[in-house]
């Protein structure tokens, strides 16, 4: 795995499952996210800059920046790399069955992925949202546990991160819990104990860098997390109208499949994609080149 | 027959060996900054500049149908974003050069002020003033409609003189 800043940025792919799924959601958040990769082509981007020399000295100073531990860049690249856990043969194999601009999720494609149950989804969603949370302290530098700055910051969302979180919400909530996926999380948080947690894979991955102290301090934070954002959340479903059929009708540009396996697609997409470390990597190097073009 | 079956073993395997360091990373014009920045030792931000914190009151304040909203806080470095009608116009900030020394070298060819401190333009999108030969405070235009004469104006608004005191 690549260890630079510019590796990673140069790295992004410019079409693949992931960026085909984050696409199908376009008409959710109009305009918001466009797939910028390339180190230099983002710093093009994000300064509006041209001059080489110019370039040169942000990218060199947003490669210190990465590259100092004390800062937070690397701890919040990690989260989104590790709570995206991608079977990149599924992807590989599901691209060579396209047939004109899609997907047909049939047969063999669907035999290779199970559906999580509620119970596992409804964490998996509530521990991507606290990555979410703890990754924008770490890039931002507000205080690791302060929840109220995250909700603020949360309005003030946009580009990437923005379609990050309709992701979440539509591909991680909506697809596999249903309508009332937030109900459905609340209960799941409400139900389990710290043995629950210590057992799902994900949180097992990310639990290091999860505020709290011991498992049942972590699964307070991920419960008073989930509190606070549930509000954004419940207003981001209301004001775009969404609901499963709607967001189906939208993955359905390009993926093929039938109404009754939608846990099945919510399935493929969580193991196919990694729309987490993409648009990720994307808000970080945004933010690292911003602080660097101030900094020289 | 033994001795070609290695052969063939260890030409597969150096083949293999060549293919895959050709396929490795191609030479970036970051790799010098990649290496010094990971040597034992190197550091990107210093222990003795200020905290981001400490910075948040020189900045201008929202009014006037303009949003000033914190966006970054690290040692040395505060970021805010000025916004006009939900709309982003400029980045504004202030960073401690001790994190990044070779920041003032610029201004030693400034001719201009502001506020009595030293001035530069930077890029198309940036002016910036050193202010008591330790701190930056830099305002980088995001929409066209914010001009350099913008930005010029907008830098005296920060409370440049109690931040040349900021020890």
């Amino acid at each position: 795995m690549s260890d630079s800043i510019f590796e990673l940025v140069d790295n992004l792919p410019e079409k693949n499952l992931t960026t085909m799924m984050l696409n199908s959601l376009d008409n959710i958040v109009p305009g918001e996210w466009e797939n910028t990769v390339g180190f230099v082509n983002t710093i093009r981007k994000v300064t509006g800059e041209d001059d080489e020399d110019l370039i040169q000295q942000i990218g060199d100073r947003a490669v210190w920046l990465y590259n100092d531990k004390s800062q937070g860049y690397r701890r919040a690249m990690w989260l989104y790399q590790t709570v995206d856990r991608t079977d990149k043969a599924l992807g590989t194999a599901a691209l060579a069955n396209k047939v004109g601009n899609k997907i047909p999720l049939v047969g063999g494609l669907l035999t290779r992925v199970t559906p999580n149950p509620d119970k596992a989804q409804a964490l998996d969603l509530s521990i991507k949202l606290v990555v979410e949370l703890v990754a924008f302290c770490q890039i931002n530098g507000i205080p690791g546990d302060s929840i109220g700055d995250f909700v603020g910051a949360l309005s003030d969302y946009s580009g990437e991160s923005l379609m990050r979180m309709a992701a979440l919400v539509c591909v991680d909530g909506l697809i596999p819990l249903g309508p009332d996926f937030l109900l459905k999380a609340q209960s799941t948080l409400s139900g389990i104990g710290p043995k629950d947690l210590e057992s799902n894979s994900t949180f097992k991955e990310v639990e290091e860098s999860i505020p709290g102290g011991n498992t049942k301090g972590k699964l307070d934070f991920i419960g008073e997390s989930f509190d606070s954002v549930k509000g954004w959340m419940s207003d981001f479903v209301a004001s775009k109208n969404l609901d499963p059929q709607k967001v189906m009708n939208n993955l359905q540009g390009f993926l093929e499949f039938s109404d009754n396996k939608l846990d099945y697609v919510a399935a493929f997409i969580d193991m196919s994609t990694n729309y987490y470390e993409h648009t990720g990597t994307q808000t970080l190097a945004r933010r690292l080149i911003e602080r660097a073009f101030d900094e020289i | 027959m033994i001795g070609l079956r290695k052969f063939l073993v260890a030409f597969f395997l150096t083949s293999c060996l060549l293919l895959t360091s050709c396929a490795q990373q191609a030479p970036s014009r970051f790799d010098g900054a990649q290496q010094e920045s990971t040597s034992k030792g190197a550091t990107a931000v210093v222990d003795n500049s200020q905290s981001g914190g400490s910075f948040n009151r020189y900045f201008p304040d929202s009014g006037n149908g303009y949003d000033r909203i914190y966006s970054q806080e690290k040692k040395g470095f505060a970021q805010a974003k000025l916004k006009k009608d939900g709309q982003e116009i400029a980045i504004l900030s202030i960073s401690d050069v001790l994190n990044n020394t070779i920041t003032v070298d610029k201004y030693q060819s400034s001719t201009d002020k502001i506020n009595g401190f030293p001035a530069v333009a930077q890029g198309s999108t940036a002016t910036a003033v050193l202010v008591g030969d330790r701190y930056q405070v830099k305002i980088r235009s995001k929409d066209s409609s914010f001009s350099e004469s913008d930005r010029e104006e907008w830098l005296g608004k920060f409370d440049l003189r109690g931040l040349s005191k900021l020890k």
